[in-house]
């Protein structure tokens, strides 16, 4: 689906991360799933970017970016009445499931696990969520969290609160409690994670740079069991286990 | 309505190898182009180069895919009962490691499409490919091998990587073949500065190069055989400047990936610079 939208409301969360507020009504967004949105309507950055759905709400959809480059950093200089070009959703997410649920986040990882944090809230699913990041000011959207779920963990390597990472504390959390567990975060958080042999399904949310976002190109390969998968359409959430991530090392 | 090769083309827009998979996921789009270029296929299936793949380059993205492709017998099997159901002419993208190879692909694949493109130019495999498009001499080898094989449409797809794509097409019609596709992607590199290493070695494609891509078809004009011209046309004033330059008809590549329905909107908009076309 190719759409035009009106930029509603921006907000700045802090100095590197924002998000863009847009009405879109009458979908029904599974988390994982993203659009790939237009940055410029030259030819430079010439390619979309792929950004998650990180909420939806009385039919507004809510993007979460971080600065990384050029792209998002074009995207940050849009304003309320702009108009963006994206097209999507695009992608295979994962519903929530029923079960006991926790969420792992880290970093910008947040984004997509929010939405899956207001579904399972929704659907009354009774979930934990840790979320980890370099300093307190890089943790995004606390109060909204807490209104989700009274479990809720922030861990940051520096600053006030729980020091440590996401997977330093993990390991003195009652883990077997849990029976699905969502992690959303950096390529490294994702393969120690994988090494912990979770005893609960771990589903990962995977990010990495793609071509076209709809399955054409053959660009954002993954490997899955023993074959390579597209991200874009196959995921990006894919179960943990399954991920084979030896190229990566 | 376009002519080429005997055989009546809705249009002069077609759709380069390696963009669009086989054209079964946006038919919309696949139905209203003139021909629409497969990826390529090989003989074996080949699972294709480990990630990163892409990587967005100023006006442009370089590509290491490696013709990740389900291999000849699926690909009749399977894939072409599929295809051959698209309205629009469908050309397989060929790409051998050794001459014999691109012979028996053809002769795997039968007349069951309307022609074939000889892939002598890929830069993301290391045999074959791109070694094979900078030799006259091989060239000229792999055409007649496939001539033998084959009385629908040869195209050959040419490389500009370190070599004259005019001496390399000349030796190309020389041996039979019916037309010459150009330009594949540019040789490429993104260098990983933290990790002090090559992050993608790859071809680059995009508005980046289609000044030299234009060039290259204005330097084969003078050939007899029909010119398919490609390299970074984003919009219909691109395509039609590679008309002018003596293509006959044009190849979308990159923009497919910026917005897989930006075929339909630069056939509507070409019209408006010439109604011919």
């Amino acid at each position: 689906m190719n759409l035009r939208l009106r930029i509603e409301k921006k907000f700045w969360f802090n100095r590197n991360i924002f998000g863009l507020q847009l009405y879109l009504p009458n979908i029904n967004p599974v988390p994982g799933q993203f659009f790939q949105i237009e940055v410029d309507d030259g030819i430079e950055p010439f390619l979309h970017r792929p950004i998650s759905i990180a909420s939806y709400r009385r039919q507004r959809l809510l993007f979460i970016i971080k600065l990384r480059g050029k792209g998002t950093a074009i995207l940050s200089r849009k304003n309320p009445g702009d108009y963006l070009f994206l097209r999507g959703p695009m992608g295979r997410g994962v519903r929530p499931r029923r079960g006991r649920s926790l969420l792992l986040a880290g970093g910008i990882g947040i984004a997509p696990l929010y939405l899956l944090a207001q579904q399972c809230y929704s659907a009354g699913i009774k979930f934990s969520i840790i979320y980890g990041a370099k300093s307190d000011r890089e943790l995004i959207l606390k109060k909204e969290l807490k209104k989700l779920t009274h479990s809720c963990f922030f861990i940051v390597e520096k600053g006030k609160g729980i020091k440590g990472t996401v997977l330093s504390h993990l390991k003195n959390f009652p883990v077997a409690d849990y029976q699905y567990i969502y992690a959303c975060g950096p390529r490294p958080m994702l393969i120690e994670l994988q090494k912990m042999k979770l005893p609960g399904q771990v589903y990962a949310f995977c990010e990495d740079f793609l071509g076209c976002g709809c399955g054409l190109c053959l660009g954002c390969a993954i490997m899955v069991k023993k074959t390579y998968k597209r991200l874009c359409t196959d995921g990006p959430v894919f179960k943990l286990k399954e991920l084979n991530f030896q190229n990566y090392a | 309505m376009l002519k080429l090769f005997g055989k009546n083309f809705k249009n002069r827009v077609f759709i380069a190898s390696g963009v669009f998979g086989f054209g079964l996921k946006y038919r919309r789009v696949s139905n209203r182009v003139g021909a629409l270029f497969t990826k390529g296929i090989t003989l074996e299936p080949r699972s294709g180069n480990p990630p990163p793949r892409i990587y967005e380059a100023s006006c442009g993205l370089l590509n290491a895919v490696g013709l990740e492709n389900p291999g000849v017998k699926k690909f009749v099997k399977e894939i072409l009962p599929r295809i051959k159901k698209l309205d629009t002419k469908i050309f397989v993208n060929v790409a051998g490691f050794t001459v014999q190879e691109f012979a028996r692909i053809v002769e795997e694949i039968g007349d069951n499409v309307d022609g074939f493109e000889l892939n002598v130019s890929c830069p993301n495999v290391r045999h074959g490919g791109v070694q094979f498009g900078r030799s006259p001499r091989t060239c000229a080898r792999i055409v007649s091998a496939v001539r033998k094989k084959t009385k629908l449409p040869v195209i050959v797809k040419l490389t500009a990587n370190f070599c004259d794509p005019l001496s390399i097409a000349r030796s190309c019609i020389d041996a039979g073949a019916d037309g010459i596709s150009l330009i594949n992607t540019l040789h490429g590199l993104a260098f990983d500065i933290t990790k002090k290493r090559p992050l993608i070695v790859g071809g680059l494609s995009g508005p980046a190069i289609k000044p030299f891509a234009l060039y290259c078809v204005y330097r084969l004009r003078q050939l007899k055989v029909p010119i398919i011209g490609g390299g970074g046309i984003v919009s219909a004033r691109d395509a039609y400047e590679f008309i002018l330059a003596g293509a006959s008809a044009i190849t979308l590549g990159s923009i497919c990936l910026r917005d897989p329905y930006a075929p339909l909107k630069i056939i509507k908009e070409l019209k408006k610079f010439d109604n011919k076309l």
